[in-house]
């Protein structure tokens, strides 16, 4: 058996590997060459859609680094990424918001020297440099983690993208009915070019599990709780999901990144709604089913249950955004609030170019009259941290109930999560007190 | 008593270390310590419990792509798995250890915490040698 086996290179490909072009896009192609040794794939696919990537990223892994002066060097000479590519929310720790910074009274990873509302750490923070250089390049900075809500270029069903962002995986693949791995970086956006295995290929994106389940899946929490529990039942495979509605926006977003948190499913067909599943029977690409699983009653309850992680009713902070929220969101929550005054602070997160509609909207002016908070770019789970004092959190997200407490792993000092439905958060920042329950 | 599984070489090497079963998906992002090399997503049964230097066996990783993480600071010997994906082949290419997965026979039923694991990533197999045999 050939072990480790270098990938199959076109005569351009082993031009730009051998440094014919440069040292930025060599890098690059070594970085891709040794995903493809240990991935198993035999070549590279041109890329025709999109790219995601977690900026600023120029360290591809600790052992492919490419250095500032390197890039702009690149950017000099007229280097340009080959698809068009968009910047993700950044996962690193000291990533600021892009809004709302001067009232996040937190710091970054827990570090006393990261608060994130002193001016000169948010300066630092914003790497204004190395962004200059990507946007030279052709980076279209979206920051958020939901950038397909505001990106007005999506990929077509088919075309090869390139995204990073584990809930925009599901939302490329399996809502779209484009194609990606998790492998946004600058070496596949730069070269236009990923190893093709996994989900650019056909058959590996047919379904292999049949899910069904006791209720209609309908609410924004039942989407959630369910795209959770199919996740921790499918894991890698490729569940066809029956027994839904047809999702909107927000329901999508909330079981794209439930599914991904409880599992890791990159690709799920819901038939007769998503773009590749007509049918079931089309999904599955006309091969045996592998596996039936009921996710019954008993198993949804269970779910609810491992996302809430309480010990007392009382409530310190609301956090909605997870991922960033919809323009439908925010003048929902808006609506909502018009008149409230909150009682604990709520902060709710939306992608940075939703900031300057919803202000022209008057959604700010309302959040602010209401005490609430609007950020954007940014998310607690990625900065690490909640603000001083809190401990019991509200969400009404499975992926940030499950992540955030993963920051607080001491014993003796954790932090409690209540989990439950938008309404249910709304009501706990105007009361203080949890009074959600499964439904 | 031992016992020898072939699978496919992800990153080539060979180590020998003992074993650390996950008995369930493990998840990176905020819920793995790269610093301390240790899993901190509650509920695990390895919360808390360092992978530093011994050989990390588990079915598949799940959530996002933030598994990458094992593969940074106090990383395992090495990546023993049943499943790949990309997010494996995330945490390998940070990892750069010897590791191995899409066996012929699934080594995890037979792996438990403690044994000695001769990860031979060059030659593409693995050799479980069960804790109390000599």
């Amino acid at each position: 058996m050939s072990l480790f086996a270098a990938p199959n290179l076109t005569d351009e490909e082993k031009r730009i590997l051998d440094g014919g072009e440069g040292i930025v896009k060599q890098k690059c192609m070594e970085y891709l060459v040794e995903l493809c040794q240990i991935s198993g794939a035999e070549r590279l696919v041109d890329l025709n859609g999109t790219g995601d990537m977690h900026t600023p990223g120029l360290n591809l892994s600790q052992h492919h680094v490419i250095t500032l002066d390197e890039l702009s060097d690149f950017a000099d000479r007229g280097g340009r990424f080959k698809i068009p590519t968009f910047a993700d929310k950044s996962p690193f720790m000291d990533q600021p918001p892009i809004h709302g910074w001067e009232h996040c009274n937190l710091c970054a990873g827990k570090r006393p020297d990261a608060r994130q509302d002193d001016p000169i750490f948010h300066e630092k923070a914003m790497q204004r440099e190395t962004f200059q250089i990507l946007q030279k390049m052709g980076l279209i900075t979206t920051h958020s983690c939901a950038n397909y809500l505001v990106m007005s270029y999506l990929p077509s069903v088919g075309q090869h993208c390139s995204w990073f962002e584990s809930s925009q995986q599901t939302y490329c693949n399996a809502t779209l009915g484009a194609r990606t791995n998790f492998d946004g970086t600058l070496a596949t956006c730069l070269l236009g070019k990923a190893p093709y295995y996994d989900m650019h290929i056909t058959e590996n994106r047919h379904g292999t599990i049949m899910v069904t389940t006791d209720r209609l899946i309908t609410s924004d929490i039942e989407w959630d709780v369910y795209g959770f529990a199919v996740g921790e039942a499918c894991d890698v495979e490729v569940p066809i999901v029956n027994n839904t509605v047809i999702p909107n926006t927000t329901q999508y977003q909330k079981f794209n990144s439930a599914i991904a948190t409880g599992g890791a499913v990159r690709m799920y067909h819901l038939p007769g709604i998503t773009p590749e599943a007509p049918t079931a029977s089309f999904a599955a690409g006309g091969k045996p089913i592998k596996e039936y699983i009921h996710i019954d009653e008993a198993a949804l309850r269970r779910t609810y249950d491992v996302l809430n992680y309480r010990n007392k009713d009382d409530i310190d902070m609301v956090y909605l955004g997870c991922p960033h929220l919809n323009i439908v969101d925010l003048m929902t929550l808006a609506l909502k609030l018009e008149g409230k005054k909150c009682k604990i602070p709520l902060w709710i997160v939306t992608a940075p170019w939703l900031y300057a509609p919803a202000k022209e909207l008057g959604y700010l002016e309302k959040f602010e009259k209401a005490g609430a908070l609007l950020l954007s770019g940014t998310c607690l789970a990625a900065v690490g941290s909640v603000p001083d004092g809190v401990r019991n959190i509200a969400v009404d997200t499975a992926k940030q109930a499950y992540y955030i407490t993963g920051c607080y792993p001491d014993e003796n000092d954790p932090l409690y999560v209540s989990y439950g439905s938008t309404d249910e958060c709304i009501d706990a920042a105007l009361t203080g007190k949890w009074r959600g329950e499964w439904r | 008593m031992s016992k020898r599984f072939y699978g496919r070489c992800e990153y080539p090497g060979q180590v020998t270390a003992e074993a650390i079963v996950a008995p369930k998906y493990l998840q990176g992002f905020t819920n793995v310590d790269p610093f301390s090399g240790y899993t901190t997503e509650r509920n695990h049964p390895l919360c808390r419990v360092p992978y530093t230097g011994k050989v990390l066996v588990f079915y598949s990783p799940r959530g996002s792509g933030g598994f990458l993480m094992y593969g940074f600071g106090a990383k395992p010997a090495a990546f023993v798995h049943t499943k790949s994906s990309p997010l494996t082949v995330g945490a390998i290419v940070q990892a750069r250890i010897p590791s191995i997965s899409d066996f012929e026979e699934d080594p995890l039923p037979f792996i438990e915490s403690g044994d000695t694991v001769f990860v031979n990533a060059d030659e593409g197999y693995i050799e479980v040698t069960k804790k109390g045999s000599a």
